[in-house]
């Protein structure tokens, strides 16, 4: 993906483990050197570091026009977040990020660019803190809408892949969840 | 499509040179593009009649949308014909069984079997004069590397498309049997979306006819049998038909079906460009709240949407975007 400005962070020096946006960038294109490429990835366990980047690739999706594998990202994210103990650590001094806003913020308008300029300063709204809490009610399943049994089936008597491939293919009428087996 | 035009045999008597020239060009032309596609479906007939023809035994894993599920498939062949049974190994112990014409899906998490009337299983080979010119329009169909795949040597071959409104679809075939170990469909970014490959396999053993039958058998009394009859699929013109439909596709059945769980009879168009299928489906549009728009299991796209009073589905094994634009372009004559 593209470049993004870094912004000087006059009030605040980074700290050793905190990347600057700019590095985020520069480590998803794969242009640090071995050693900057090794701080970087130290970086990434600072939690606002793993929000750019999670950023940074919810923009690109947005930018690419990979929209599908949106949904749900900020619940999927929300998971990542509760699997990490430090993400839930107790608050720190600065503002953080709020990557679940961005998430939401570059689905919606495609154009996080500019919006993350203005995003950074904002403090992490308490909203992503409950969403966070909530994961052990995100299931996979959730995400994924299944294809229903009844037309698969008819569809698979007709389709070339049963003729060179014979039953094969039926399986993907009979893997499907359980509860589809039904419809 | 490259076939010489009218004018060729007037420029031929004025100049006759160039005219003999431009005779054998579009005659190589043409015999090259014959001869790319009769490569493409001859291979295709040869491994379709492999599927039918050869007795194997094998594992076979399943990959899609991250999951892996390896089920056990054994197929052999009788003075009855085919036989066909597919057991998952992993989960609910559901098979697939197989007689000819006739498909049973056992579910015995769900107590149910599903009947289904297998009407196209030939049709295939059938389709040729059409798919032959579109498999060689719409994929680049070229011999890829040897392989070595549940311990067999494997020649892979690979179609290619040359639009985004299909997949691109890696096969590989057993050298000696020429029956597929193996299958990939490829995304516009060439990651595999899907993939079915054999882990072992044996080919050419003597297998039991009892190995094929039906696990549960008798199926338990408190199973649902849900059965589509072969009189359910009555081939006519629907008046349904797709106005914008993706280059290449051609129709190849409509007609009416009874689908179980609907009221009225559902209309069933399929269309094909030689190597996948797209179905259409419309029906009055259900009381029950619909899912409307897009869904996907590996390679199968799904888009639903809502037509006045009618729900349209449609269902195949493209990108979403062609799933998308024909059930955009559905209309009533």
């Amino acid at each position: 993906m593209g470049k993004f400005l870094a912004l000087p962070d006059a009030d605040e020096p980074a700290r050793p483990t905190e990347l600057t946006p700019e590095e985020v960038s520069l480590l998803m294109d794969g242009e640090l050197d071995a050693d900057r490429a090794e701080r970087a990835c130290h970086g990434l366990r600072e939690v606002a570091s793993v929000q750019t980047w999670i950023c940074y690739h919810v923009i690109g999706d947005c930018l690419r026009g990979d929209g599908a594998p949106m949904w749900g990202i900020s619940k999927r994210f929300a998971a990542r977040l509760a699997a990490e103990p430090t993400v839930l650590a107790p608050s720190r001094a600065r503002p953080a990020p709020a990557a679940v806003a961005w998430a939401v913020a570059a689905t919606v308008a495609a154009v996080g660019v500019v919006g993350w300029v203005a995003l950074t300063t904002m403090p992490l709204p308490p909203s992503a803190i409950v969403t966070a809490q909530r994961v052990d009610e995100v299931r996979a399943a959730d995400l994924r809408r299944p294809v229903v049994n009844e037309y698969l089936l008819a569809h698979q008597e007709y389709s070339p892949t049963t003729a060179i491939q014979g039953v094969r293919p039926y399986l993907r009428a009979v893997t499907a969840d359980p509860q589809d087996a039904a419809k | 499509m490259r076939r010489s035009n009218g004018a060729a045999p007037v420029t031929a008597s004025r100049r006759p040179r160039f005219g003999l020239r431009a005779v054998f060009g579009v005659a190589a032309l043409l015999w090259v593009s014959l001869a790319l596609a009769d490569d493409a479906t001859g291979w295709l007939q040869q491994a379709a009649a492999a599927a039918k023809q050869l007795n194997y035994s094998g594992t076979l894993v399943y990959q899609h949308d991250g999951r892996v599920e390896t089920s056990r498939v054994i197929h052999m062949v009788d003075t009855t014909g085919e036989h066909e049974k597919l057991v998952n190994l992993d989960g609910p112990a559901r098979e697939v069984i197989r007689n000819n014409e006739q498909v049973r899906c056992y579910y015995p998490d769900a107590k149910i079997i599903r009947i289904e009337p297998r009407t196209y299983r030939n049709a295939f080979p059938s389709l040729l004069p059409q798919q032959l010119d579109t498999l060689a329009a719409y994929y680049f169909f070229r011999k890829a590397e040897i392989a070595r795949i549940a311990g067999l040597e494997t020649q892979a071959y690979v179609f290619e498309p040359k639009d985004g409104m299909r997949y691109g679809h890696k096969l590989w075939a057993d050298l000696t049997s020429g029956l597929l170990l193996k299958a990939q469909l490829m995304n516009d970014r060439n990651v595999p979306i899907e993939q079915f490959v054999f882990t072992d396999i044996q080919i050419g053993i003597k297998i039991e006819r009892d190995t094929v039958r039906p696990s549960f058998r008798p199926p338990p009394v408190d199973w649902e049998m849900r059965e589509s009859l072969p009189g359910d699929v009555v081939q006519q013109d629907t008046g349904w038909l797709v106005k914008e439909l993706p280059p290449g596709f051609s129709k190849i059945v409509e007609g009416y079906r009874t689908l179980r769980g609907k009221v009225a009879p559902v209309a069933h168009l399929v269309f094909s460009d030689g190597l996948v299928a797209v179905s259409v489906f419309v029906e009055p549009m259900p009381q029950a709240p619909q899912l409307i728009g897009l869904s996907q299991q590996g390679g199968i796209n799904v888009y639903s949407r809502q037509l006045n009073d009618h729900l349209v589905t449609v269902l195949g094994e493209t990108p979403g975007a062609t799933v998308r634009q024909i059930a955009y372009s559905v209309a009533h004559r």
